[in-house]
């Protein structure tokens, strides 16, 4: 059995059996966009670049045809071939918030929803490692990225989401991430190994600890792991939208008010009003990412 | 430093004239504060931008909030992860009294 923090209390696991094959079937063919699109972007295209040595090949490589020539022509690896792409693994942590706030506010379902349907296509991908993580006042691993995503694993997940922790500490969830990331890079010999990390919240962190964040973020940035935010923006009432939302401080005895997500500490985020938007707004998040790194 | 997690508050009221529009209806604010910061919130220029104060009251679960919002919540049993709804009226208590607040 797998050690899954200390003891949580989980849910009723036929009742997350159910929950888990409702929300498929709900979001199957969101599942499936979603698959397409990121195949394009997670699978690198198609190698053009001419490279290496063979005896046969497309074009001659320059470098070789001296050598080839004073080893009397033995030496004949004289040929250069188109190269096939590298292949890249990913390790994937979906971060699901658990805090009280997700529940009140309707986003935990949509949070649900989004989990399953992300964890779906990934795992039909089949691009590398899936990991499932929650967080509020503290960091519980439900899927490990070692562990295999078997028939029954999506509900053994949902058993340990109940929102109901009284806090969203986010600069602890970042922390445990990279702590998890980087010792998951230990044990994987692959050199193309990426290792991304969604957050799927409703967006309300301690805005207390921004500059620790964007710190963190940076730290993570530098050792080849991205984080994206994913604000599930679920109106449950008109005018409750998270784009709205503003926040107000005493500054010199002073009232200001400034819109929330004009200081949201992430680079990387995106806003979801339904789960309709969630697989081509991902996309594009990823592509305008791997764009950024590849240049 | 460990500062305290601002509180999602909706505000309601049932004077026209003083009604927020949609989009200001929720904020965050400090859990820290009473109900003399609020009322400076709401007559701020970002808000409702009275052109002289008008001193408000605050009711949250028809009970007049006298405590910080963060020890209101604490007494309901409810977190920083709650969001609280805050009637606000004019307030009665006068205005001479407003700087011992
Ligand atoms: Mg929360």
């Amino acid at each position: 059995a797998t050690h899954i923090s200390s003891d949580r209390e989980l849910r009723d696991f036929g009742e997350c059996m159910q929950q888990w094959v409702e929300f498929q079937s709900r979001t199957h063919a969101m599942s499936l966009s979603l698959t397409s699109q990121l195949r394009l972007i997670l699978t690198p295209s198609q190698s053009t670049k001419l490279s290496g040595s063979f005896r046969t090949g497309k074009r001659l490589n320059i470098k070789r045809i001296i050598p080839y020539i004073a080893s009397s022509y033995k030496r004949d690896k004289i040929w250069m071939r188109r190269s096939v792409p590298t292949k890249r693994t990913y390790q994937i942590m979906l971060c699901v918030d658990d805090s009280k706030s997700m529940g009140e506010a309707g986003s935990g379902t949509l949070a649900m929803e989004s989990l399953v349907m992300v964890s779906r296509s990934l795992t039909m991908l089949e691009v590398g490692q899936v990991g499932v993580m929650g967080f509020g006042a503290d960091v519980f691993t439900a899927h490990e990225l070692t562990d295999p995503f078997a028939a029954d694993a999506g509900a053994r997940v949902l058993q340990n989401f109940t929102f109901s922790q009284n806090r969203t500490d986010i600069v602890l969830l970042i922390r445990q991430t990279i702590d998890k990331f980087r010792i998951a890079r230990q044990q994987q010999s692959n050199g193309g190994l990426w290792q991304l990390a969604l957050i799927i919240s409703d967006g309300l962190v301690e805005s207390s600890t921004h500059d620790v964040i964007r710190r963190l973020l940076r730290e993570a940035m530098e050792e080849r792991i991205m984080m994206v935010f994913i604000v599930m923006d679920d109106q449950v009432q008109k005018g409750s939208s998270v784009l709205d939302l503003g926040s107000a401080k005493f500054q010199d005895g002073e009232v200001v008010v400034t819109k929330y997500l004009d200081t949201f500490p992430f680079p990387y985020f995106l806003i979801v009003h339904n789960l309709e938007e969630l697989p081509s707004a991902l996309a594009g998040l990823l592509r305008m990412w791997f764009a950024e790194v590849a240049s | 430093m460990l500062t305290a997690l601002p509180v999602k508050v909706i505000f309601t009221t049932d004077e026209p004239d003083l009604a927020l529009p949609e989009t200001k209806q929720q904020l965050l604010v400090p859990a820290d504060i009473k109900r003399y910061g609020l009322s400076r919130i709401l007559n701020s220029s970002s808000m409702l931008d009275t052109s002289s104060p008008v001193p408000l009251d605050f009711l949250a679960n028809g009970t007049f909030l006298r405590t910080t919002i963060e020890e209101h919540l604490a007494s309901e049993g409810l977190s920083a992860e709650t969001t609280l709804t805050l009637k606000y009226v004019r307030s009665l208590i006068p205005p001479v009294y407003e700087a011992s607040f």
